[in-house]
């Protein structure tokens, strides 16, 4: 399909959903700013179904199905090695001992980003047909 | 007789204590008496003398430049005063706001590497992705990133306390406080319309902006140009100014030291972390989902080359890039007067040696494994170098600085091809391996290299002292920065990740195979970036994938 009109005014549409919401965040305690939130919020799913009303018609693409829940694993071990890195913190106050718990939680969150993740890309990639 | 005697005497010491003190208030009142001022006044040169010229310049320039709050009272030490601290943040201002205008001028830079890189069939595309990013990102910093950034950033004295912005939303957790997100400032509207935070706000948004640029290189040649706009949007609104405002915002990252004793918390002079890492691992994050350009990789996984259209473009592009980069890292004292602002020059050669020796070591890498000194990996070597020196500029010793560029140099290449061969994943110009891994590596380095010599005001982040790596006896700076590391590629890069995925189903961040087999240029843009060209035939492998792609 490549760009079209559809495109152009569903960007509008949304970049006038998040100006309106922006502007309802900036003055909240007002109550007219409380409106423009909602009124913002509802632009912008407007625009996101205008998105998706027009998504079929860009034709098949060369990009493969990525199976979701290894993407979902990739993701948890991701953020999970986060979380271990912020915990391991509070768990000694030693600089070693932080140290190690930091690596661990970054080897942790390696193995989802550069090991899971890149699998789900490549799982069905169009290239290996 | 002998009573009047003791009574002259106590009176003559009463006399001599009285004049002695009078002598020691004088030495200790140096400023300049009224009359002195008015002296100054008197001898500075009249108004008939200035109207002779000056060509000497030793005339332009006196106490009568002072401006006076009463007229009738003439210049007072007030004056001298508030003139003094004026000129300071005069300075400051000056000095940040130029520098901001040279990271600016960074976008013409990406702007031509990454077109460069690309194939003349996607020029525009490109070119316009590096164009419209720039209006892209500072609309969303504008009405919302700036004041999740830099919200609750107050107390920078170079820049005149930037008071207004004193709103960070905070959470208590392990009986600490730690900034989340700031809250003042959206929209530059209330009392954030003040001259000390215009200049923060243009600093910090051309830096926003490098970090939303570096996506286009990973995901060009076949990014849909509506997802990659409002991909652009909401990282210039969420992505950036989150990991920004927990590192130069007063966010939970910088007050590692102060709540948990780690050196003097996440330390990142420039923003090796800030922005190139950002950059570079949601970069990744959408090059994973979008997958590789077709043709790139054979039925066996191996990879082909894709060459671009200009290495002309590119050589001079990583030269703009090197000469804003001189804003970026001296820019990041905000401030050439007062708090060991001084150290600019260091900073300014630590940001050449980088790129020097990253040049180096990318060029002999490549020579020596690959037999020829490629133009383009050269490019990228010295890139490599200014981006890993983002961080420890401001900390490090000029040796120091030499050595980080150089082993940027290096890495660059050998992540290049780890990305390639290793991921499967296809990165057009390499952004990935140059903003993300070596900007990870400039975030290690700081706790490595720092020498402890650097001295802000007498503190960093709120704890006393300069800046100490590994090497130099401080190990806790070193788990500071592997905690940025961390959120980095933990939380930055999957917070990435899930809105480019909630994008793709609901947009799609892919144009159709027919329009990347055509070209962006004409189905994306409606105009050839080089209408006159003539269009050689491809190789014969990507020939073959265009007809399987097609097919499926």
């Amino acid at each position: 399909m490549a760009a079209t009109t559809s495109q152009g005014k569903s960007l509008t549409t949304f970049m006038v959903g998040i100006t309106v919401a922006a502007a309802g965040l900036a003055y909240i305690a007002t109550g007219i700013a409380k409106l423009a939130l909602v009124a913002g919020l509802a632009i912008i799913a407007f625009a996101l179904f205008s998105f998706f009303r027009i998504k079929p018609l860009e034709g098949p693409v060369a990009e493969a199905s990525q199976p979701a829940i290894m993407k979902l694993a990739g993701l948890a071990l991701g953020l999970g090695g986060w979380l271990v890195i912020l915990f391991g913190l509070h768990l000694t106050p030693s600089v070693t001992g932080r140290m190690v718990s930091t690596l661990l939680g970054l080897a942790i969150t390696l193995v989802g980003v550069v090991v899971i993740l890149p699998m789900a890309a490549n799982k069905n990639a169009i290239w290996k047909a | 007789m002998r009573n009047a005697r003791s009574v002259f005497c106590i009176f003559a010491l009463a006399v001599a204590l009285f004049a002695g003190a009078r002598v020691v208030a004088h030495a200790d009142a140096a400023p300049p008496s009224a009359a002195e001022l008015k002296d100054a006044t008197a001898k500075a040169p009249a108004t008939a003398t200035m109207q002779a010229g000056d060509p000497g310049g030793s005339l332009t320039g006196s106490v009568n430049d002072v401006p006076v709050t009463d007229t009738k009272a003439g210049l007072t030490l007030g004056d001298v005063a508030n003139q003094v601290g004026q000129n300071k943040i005069g300075i400051n201002f000056t000095w940040t706001l130029i520098c901001g205008f040279l990271v600016m001028f960074m976008q013409a830079g990406f702007a031509m590497v990454e077109s460069g890189l690309c194939r003349v069939k996607n020029a525009n595309h490109t070119y316009m992705m590096n164009f419209f990013v720039y209006s892209c990102g500072l609309f969303a910093y504008w009405i919302l990133g700036f004041a999740i950034q830099m919200g609750g950033a107050a107390g920078n004295g170079n820049l005149g306390g930037l008071q207004p912005l004193a709103s960070e939303h905070t959470l208590s957790l392990f009986g600490k406080t730690w900034g989340i997100f700031g809250q003042s400032g959206m929209f530059l509207s209330g009392h954030a319309y003040d001259v000390g935070v215009m200049v923060i706000f243009l600093f910090q948004m051309v830096f926003m902006d490098t970090a939303l640029t570096i996506v286009t290189g990973a995901c060009a040649e076949r990014w849909k140009f509506l997802t990659f706009s409002v991909s652009s949007v909401l990282m210039g609104a969420l992505t950036y100014p989150l990991f920004a405002n927990w590192a130069w915002g007063g966010g939970w990252l910088s007050q590692l030291g102060t709540n948990l004793g780690l050196g003097k918390g996440y330390a990142d002079f420039a923003g090796s972390g800030v922005v190139h890492a950002v950059g570079g691992l949601t970069g990744l994050a959408v090059a994973l989902i979008i997958g590789p350009r077709i043709g790139k990789f054979n039925r066996d996984g191996s990879g082909n080359a894709i060459i671009g259209h200009d290495i002309s473009a590119v050589v001079i592009g990583c030269f703009i890039l090197a000469f804003g980069w001189f804003g970026f890292n001296p820019g990041s004292t905000l401030g050439a007067s007062g708090a060991g602002n001084l150290r600019i020059g260091s900073i300014a050669v630590n940001t050449m040696l980088a790129g020097c020796t990253g040049t180096f070591g990318a060029l002999l890498y490549m020579w020596s494994r690959k037999g020829k000194p490629d133009a383009s990996m050269s490019g990228n070597g010295l890139l490599a170098g200014l981006v890993a020196i983002t961080a420890p500029s401001g900390f490090v010793n000029p040796t120091g600085a030499a050595i980080i560029g150089f082993i940027a140099g290096v890495l660059v290449c050998v992540s290049v091809m780890f990305v390639e061969n290793s991921l499967k994943v296809d990165d057009p110009v390499g952004a990935i391996s140059v903003h993300g891994t070596c900007g990870l590596w400039g975030v290690i380095s700081v706790g490595l290299f720092a020498d402890g010599t650097s001295n802000y005001g007498g503190s960093w982040n709120g704890v006393t002292g300069s800046v100490t790596g590994l090497f130099y006896g401080d190990a806790s700076q070193l788990v500071a920065q592997l905690v940025g590391v961390g959120t980095l590629v933990g939380f930055v890069f999957a917070f990435s990740y899930a809105m480019n995925w909630v994008l793709d189903l609901v947009i799609g961040q892919r144009v159709s195979a027919e329009t990347e087999v055509a070209g962006l240029d004409l189905p994306e843009m409606g105009q050839l970036g080089y209408p006159e060209f003539v269009f050689t035939p491809e190789p014969e492998h990507l020939m073959t994938a265009r007809k399987v792609a097609l097919a499926s």
